[in-house]
């Protein structure tokens, strides 16, 4: 199956292996990736979404009919382009005047919207379409003995009417169940399903506080899990989660947070026999630890 | 507080769902919620009461809408269907309107390059990693300015088209 690549801004730009490693793998587990010419700002919901309707579901479409001219749907690992991507998406196909309104706007492009084309996060098209049985076939390397924590991200889950892919967001299991797939074991822990914090402006608003409110999550994976690493499968809790724990660090004065952070299709695309100075090349945290098994 | 100063009409204006007089309170929308545990903290239930009461005034300097991390927890658990992050953006869709001062900056990266990072710079590293050119919306001249022109046509931008020209 062909789907449109909606890259985002901080994959390509700040962490292009990740980018890498989605291309590495998907095409070899059936989904062929496809190019969104001339794609823009999903829009961030700091943008457009926060002055106006008429521009933010404006820059929606122009995305949506970017795809629904290749007749394909979207491919998203960002998850707040996912959800930004799915809210404009929803606005536009629950409100026929509004729909009419952006059509009109994009008609010198010759593209419109219609619905025709759905946003997909590559969770649930690695969980739900390509399926892990496939994955496990396309294995070189096992994780096993590796014991992992999941960071799902919110944007994948909430609000579930819109985004949801999962038989119940309260819930969540395609994650765990896609990194067991690779050989190794997901560690429970009662924060499991706490925010990373990283997006929005509560970072740069309130930097003090939202680092005391990932600390906790940290403190609860080194407490009651023997996490080697933790997978998620969105760019800005890979990046928070990687970054922050140097900050943690230089506040503390020791080196008690060093967990490596992975994208899962980092682990798959090594798992899978790719080139680990490819793939995972770029983190703030060291990930020797983990990459020298390959 | 004087009372006769409110607003009364003021849910219409920010935001015209009658969902939102259903809220009473019950501060689901607060726990779980990153940005309630920020300084000044996002309490997404003061929000809905000011909304409601037509505190227009304490709204408009309201700051604490920005904090939101977008996660929208508090969308899925309402249980009154507020959608309070809609509600959330709405506050700040009003503000831009009313105080150009409250308009992101990212809006003009995004009109003049597509995107609010740099996209399309790291040729380099890119080419290190065995990636392809990338697709961006400054390699094609035409579609930049026929986005450009898109984005123009919109009430905000062109009322406030001097934010957008280019140095």
């Amino acid at each position: 199956m062909e789907m449109g690549f909606f890259l985002g801004c901080n994959m390509p730009a700040i962490r292009p292996d990740l980018e890498r490693a989605i291309r590495a793998t998907m095409p070899d587990l059936g989904v062929d990736l496809v190019e969104m010419e001339g794609y823009v700002c999903c829009p961030a919901f700091g943008s457009f979404p926060s002055t106006d309707d008429e521009s933010h579901l404006a820059a929606s479409g122009w995305n949506l009919s970017i795809a629904e001219e290749k007749e394909i749907d979207i491919l998203v690992e960002c998850g707040s382009c996912y959800s930004s991507l799915s809210m404009g998406r929803h606005l536009l196909m629950e409100d026929a005047k509004k729909r009419a309104h952006v059509n009109t706007l994009l008609e010198p492009t010759g593209r419109s919207v219609t619905g025709k084309s759905k946003v997909r996060h590559i969770t649930d098209v690695l969980y739900n379409e390509v399926g892990t049985e496939k994955i496990k076939q396309a294995l070189k390397h096992s994780l096993q003995g590796l014991h992992c924590v999941v960071q799902y991200p919110c944007h994948t889950l909430y609000p579930s009417n819109i985004v949801g892919f999962e038989k119940s967001a309260r819930k969540p299991v395609a994650m765990e169940n896609l990194v067991r797939a690779l050989g190794a074991e997901v560690d429970p822990f009662s924060r499991e399903h706490q925010c990373c914090g990283g997006a929005g402006g509560f970072t740069n608003n309130s930097p003090k506080e939202a680092t005391a409110f990932i600390k906790e999550k940290f403190d609860a994976i080194l407490e009651e899990t023997q996490a080697d690493c933790i997978v998620t499968s969105c760019i800005t809790c890979l990046m928070h989660l990687d970054n922050i724990q140097k900050t943690l660090n230089e506040q503390l004065g020791e080196e008690k947070y060093t967990l490596p952070v992975f994208d899962y299709s980092q682990l798959l695309a090594l798992c899978m026999g790719c080139d680990p100075a490819q793939v995972a090349c770029i983190s703030t945290m060291p990930r020797d630890a983990i990459l020298n098994r390959f | 507080m004087d009372m006769n100063q409110t607003n009364p009409n003021l849910w219409k204006e920010i935001y015209d769902n009658k969902d939102l007089l259903f809220c009473y309170n019950c501060s689901t929308c607060i726990s779980g919620c990153p940005a309630s545990q920020a300084d000044p903290p996002l309490l997404i239930r003061n929000l809905a009461r000011k909304v409601i009461l037509g505190l227009e005034d304490e709204l408009f300097d309201d700051d604490t809408p920005w904090t939101c991390v977008s996660c929208s927890l508090c969308e899925e658990m309402c249980p009154m269907d507020v959608k309070p992050f809609e509600l959330c953006l709405a506050v700040r869709k009003w503000q831009s309107k009313n105080d150009e001062t409250r308009i992101p900056s990212s809006i003009v990266d995004i009109f003049r390059r597509g995107y609010t990072q740099a996209v399309g710079t790291n040729t380099e590293l890119r080419k290190k990693l065995g990636l392809p050119e990338l697709h961006v919306l400054t390699k094609f001249p035409e579609k930049r300015k026929q986005f450009q022109d898109m984005l123009m046509k919109t009430e905000l931008i062109n009322e406030n088209a001097y934010m957008f020209s280019e140095e």
